[in-house]
């Protein structure tokens, strides 16, 4: 079995699928390659080779469900997992809303970049090491990957869908810290996907200014009291406002569930007309983005808020089927771009008299209500248009439905970060406490 | 049960070297608002290398195991290790070996539970909770199992082969407040063993179950908590995270190494006198814990690691590489959670100690507070400042318990905060569902009593 190709165990995974008894049948198989420098405390500490398998299998049986998944592609394991497969769905209950999709035309999708240059990699993990201790003695690169990942994949299913992919690209991540004597400053962090390794890691997106906001960041300041103001949410802090709306309101669990409070309100008025936000898989400045759905389609690139107008659920073909609505166009929900305002960012925070600069939030994750509560982190005082002190053990408290109606200004610059293209949102109306 | 592969290569050992082959198998039946949404198996298993030359690491791993795969990943790691001890040249001292000896406790099943009986449970679950429990709007059940085998070899320390599973059942509940914005509370039932011996009978759970119905026909009715410094009782449910995220990931010697404040603390008061903390290893008040760790992923015999005693920073947790550079010996925190995971410095039982005190007393204590009963995510920072969600609590007006609060959040600097504690209940409570997420996710045990404290809550 090990010398089949990856079509070939699709293909004889569907066959036996079918002849166990499954009406329909999917399959997903996927092989991969990481080669990861890592860094700990300013010292290179690990250099990791991963290979890796997965094999995904569906099978629906009197409209009964099962899944199972194995990370060998050897017959024994194929076969373990066939099996599997069927005894689960023969175990499951009947839900007339479970399919597959149907055949449209077959593709191939390849973004590959000519193999690793581990080389070079090493040589730029290296000249940020560098860099950070010379030009930011104080910052304590707390840990640090840098990564080539390749990966091959096909999706196949029994109405005759194939879907092929194969992706190559790098990938960096670092969190750090800024230390004086005794002072620390926050975690911060930067990560990025690149398909090339053309500039120093410092220089992509926001790093070099997360890390300069780090050092700033020994010396901090309480707010005073409580009060109700405006906040600057900056591209790092992707997910406290737009995770959340996905997870909360757009999402699968949220509409079978009839939880969300945006049920009814498609092709109604949900944000302030600022706001138009997409997943986009297909956006140039996205890495290895999604090609073809975990249900069977061709991804494409989805207005999910367009000038304020609800759009698009983020359904799941089951979550579509289910609920009477339409799917989405992509599953790829962590791709998201949000369209550029009119104002430049120092314009925006020229406007505010009393505000933050919100880089990272750490809170509960939402309720369905949408109430969210947290800790400012890595963020700044806004005053009197300027920003000024780094702040600590300040703590932000908004419901997302109101706040989304309260949005001041977008500004025009934006950051690609090889996830998602976002750029700076001013929120009124939010909650702001120190002790 | 994994086959022996590994012990016949350790003749080839020359600089130290682990060799570890591992298998995780998951089971899982979500039940949301009564149709199931998942119903599924998986196998992920194989085998890593990893060796240490100069004070550099090199890792590899494969899916396979088979005993070529052995071979090429105990290459590839050793290959790593090469190039970057050329091209780093750490020079650091060789890591010093540990007591050798050879750990089994595998007591795995032939075959595991049958998912049919996670579906029956979650079935019933799900039945008694519409047919008992009325002004639902929702509810969500999840059955959930999780087996991990491991076998370890490894050079100047002890081998192992240990099997460890764990069973878990949400429950969710949703409902609406008076003004139709929904609410949800949830209880994760969790303890390691086997899903049929841990689960016996869904009808057990219908006490708890009880519970959580209270809470949220209660939560439905909440208030916005007071945002601000205030005086609280945390539950026992909080306590346990408090330790882990609070104070148990500042004193993670990696983490002291990035920056962490418990740097310039050891030895220091950082707590009340009350307050004492432990990551246990395997035993409590001479009982197994809920997450024993007998030898861990480095091949080190696991022991009691005191973090606080009597609210002096007494010590940190270790792996091999840090316990040299700090000159402390390593107790056994080491592990990784998947085959292709190297091992990271993890918590394992990690415990605020009780105290003396009456849980009535100390919410009788209180003129205006709140009473925090139930959390859900929690993160911890380089500053040791916390935060972690309240998913459920209630307003203390005179000594007595007032209306709920909605979902919110408190925070903190942990060893500030821990000087505010001035009464510490004479229970505890362990909590053991979900994972710790720090590069790789890892089950992790956390508990504690009551705790009175002064804390920053969130809210309006």
């Amino acid at each position: 079995m090990n010398e089949m190709t990856r079509q070939e165990i699709a293909e004889y995974v569907l066959d036996e699928l079918k002849k166990a008894g499954a009406q329909k049948a999917s399959c997903a198989i996927a092989s991969g390659r990481k080669e990861e420098f890592n860094i700990e405390a300013n010292k290179f500490t690990l250099l990791r080779t991963l290979f890796d398998d997965a094999l995904s299998v569906k099978a629906l049986y009197d409209g009964r469900k099962g899944v199972a998944a194995v990370n060998k592609l050897d017959k024994d394991s194929i076969d373990g997992a066939i099996g599997q497969c069927i005894a689960l769905a023969k175990a499951g209950t009947p839900d007339e809303a479970e399919d597959i999709a149907e055949k449209i035309e077959n593709k191939g999708f390849s973004r590959t970049i000519g193999g690793s240059d581990m080389n070079k990699l090493f040589s730029r993990t290296k000249e940020y090491l560098q860099q950070v201790q010379d030009e930011y003695p104080k910052i304590i690169l707390e840990g640090v990957t840098s990564a080539f990942n390749a990966g091959e994949g096909i999706y196949a299913n029994s109405n005759g869908v194939m879907f092929t992919d194969e992706s190559e690209g790098y990938g960096f991540s670092s969190s750090f810290v800024a230390k004086d004597g005794e002072k620390s400053s926050s975690l911060s962090g930067f990560g990025a996907g690149m398909l090339n390794l053309d500039m120093p890691l410092i220089a992509v997106g926001l790093h070099r200014t997360m890390i300069e906001e780090s050092v700033k960041s020994l010396d901090t300041r309480m707010v005073d009291g409580k009060y109700v103001g405006k906040v600057i949410v900056t591209p790092q802090c992707d997910d406290m406002i737009w995770g959340t709306i996905i997870d909360c309101f757009l999402s699968d669990r949220s509409l079978i569930e009839g939880t969300s409070r945006w049920k009814d309100r498609l092709g109604k008025k949900v944000a302030d007309k600022k706001l138009t936000l997409r997943a986009v898989p297909l956006h140039p400045g996205i890495i290895g983005g999604e090609r073809f759905t975990r249900d069977g389609y061709e991804s494409f690139d989805a207005d999910l808020i367009s000038g304020g107008i609800l759009e698009s659920f983020a359904l799941s073909l089951y979550g579509a089927n289910k609920t009477g609505n339409k799917r989405a166009k992509n599953t790829a929900f962590g791709n998201i771009e949000i369209a550029p305002g009119d104002v430049a960012l120092c314009d925006m925070i020229k406007s505010i008299d009393k505000g933050i600069l919100l880089n990272r939030f750490a809170g509960a994750a939402p309720g369905p209500g949408g109430d969210v509560s947290g800790v400012a982190k890595n963020s700044f005082l806004i005053e009197n248009g300027a920003i000024t002190d780094a702040l600590s053990e300040t703590m932000v408290s908004f419901n997302i439905v109101d706040i989304l109606q309260d949005i001041t200004a977008i500004s025009k610059e934006r950051v690609e970060d090889g996830s998602s293209i976002l750029p700076w949102c001013c929120f009124d109306g939010i909650t702001i406490s120190g002790k | 049960m994994l086959n022996d592969l590994l012990s016949a290569h350790k003749a080839e050992f020359k600089d130290y070297t682990e060799l570890r082959a591992q298998e995780n198998t998951t089971k899982r039946v979500t039940l949301l608002a009564g149709n199931m949404v998942s119903n599924s198996q998986t196998a992920e298993g194989g085998v890593s290398a990893r060796v240490c030359k100069g004070g550099t690491f090199g890792f590899s791993s494969s899916a396979e195991y088979s005993r070529e795969s052995v071979k090429n990943v105990l290459r590839a790691a050793t290959d790593n290790a090469v190039f970057m001890d050329r091209h780093v040249n750490k020079g650091s001292d060789p890591l010093p070996p540990t007591p050798e000896g050879n750990f089994k406790n595998c007591e795995k099943p032939e075959k595991d539970v049958s998912q049919t009986v996670l579906i029956d449970f979650a079935k019933t679950i799900d039945s008694i909770i519409t047919k008992k429990y009325k002004n639902l709007t929702s509810r969500t059940v999840v059955a959930d199992f999780l087996g991990m085998e491991k076998l370890l070899a490894v050079s100047g320390g002890a081998d192992s082969h240990w099997y460890q599973p764990r069973s878990t059942v949400y429950v969710f509940m949703t409902a609406e407040t008076n003004d139709g914005i929904p609410v949800e509370l949830y209880e994760a039932f969790s303890h390691f063993g086997a899903f049929d011996k841990i689960f016996p009978d869904p009808y057990l759970l219908v006490p708890k179950l009880d519970e959580l119905y209270e809470a949220i026909m209660d939560k439905r009715e909440g208030v916005y908590s007071k945002a601000g410094l205030c005086k609280c009782v945390m539950h026992p449910d909080l306590a346990g995270i408090l330790a882990h995220e609070a104070v148990g990931h500042t004193v993670e010697a990696d983490i002291v190494k990035g920056g962490s404040v418990a740097a310039h603390n050891l030895g220091k008061q950082v707590a009340s006198e009350l307050v004492s903390m432990v990551d246990f290893a395997h035993t409590f008040d001479g009982k197994p814990c809920p997450l024993p760790v007998y030898v861990d992923d480095e091949g080190v015999v696991a022991e009691d690691a005191v973090l606080i005693e009597n609210g002096i920073l007494k010590g940190y947790m270790h792996s091999r590489e840090t316990a040299r550079d700090f000159g402390a010996r390593p107790q056994g925190n080491a592990r990784g959670f998947s085959f292709n995971d190297e091992p990271l410095i993890r918590m394992r039982n990690t415990a605020i100690l009780p105290g003396k005190s009456k849980l009535n007393d100390m919410i009788e204590s209180i003129d205006d507070g709140y009473y925090l009963c139930k959390t859900g995510n929690g993160q911890a920072d380089t500053t040791g400042e916390f935060m972690f969600s309240v998913e459920l609590g209630y307003e203390i007006k005179n000594g007595k318990l007032g209306k709920a609060i909605r979902e919110t959040t408190i925070s903190g600097v942990a060893f500030e905060m821990l000087k505010t504690v001035d009464m510490l209940s004479d229970d505890m409570k362990w909590g053991i569902a979900g994972f710790c997420g720090k590069k790789q996710p890892m089950t992790t045990a956390n508990g504690g009593p009551a705790v009175r404290c002064d804390i920053n809550i969130g809210g309006r």
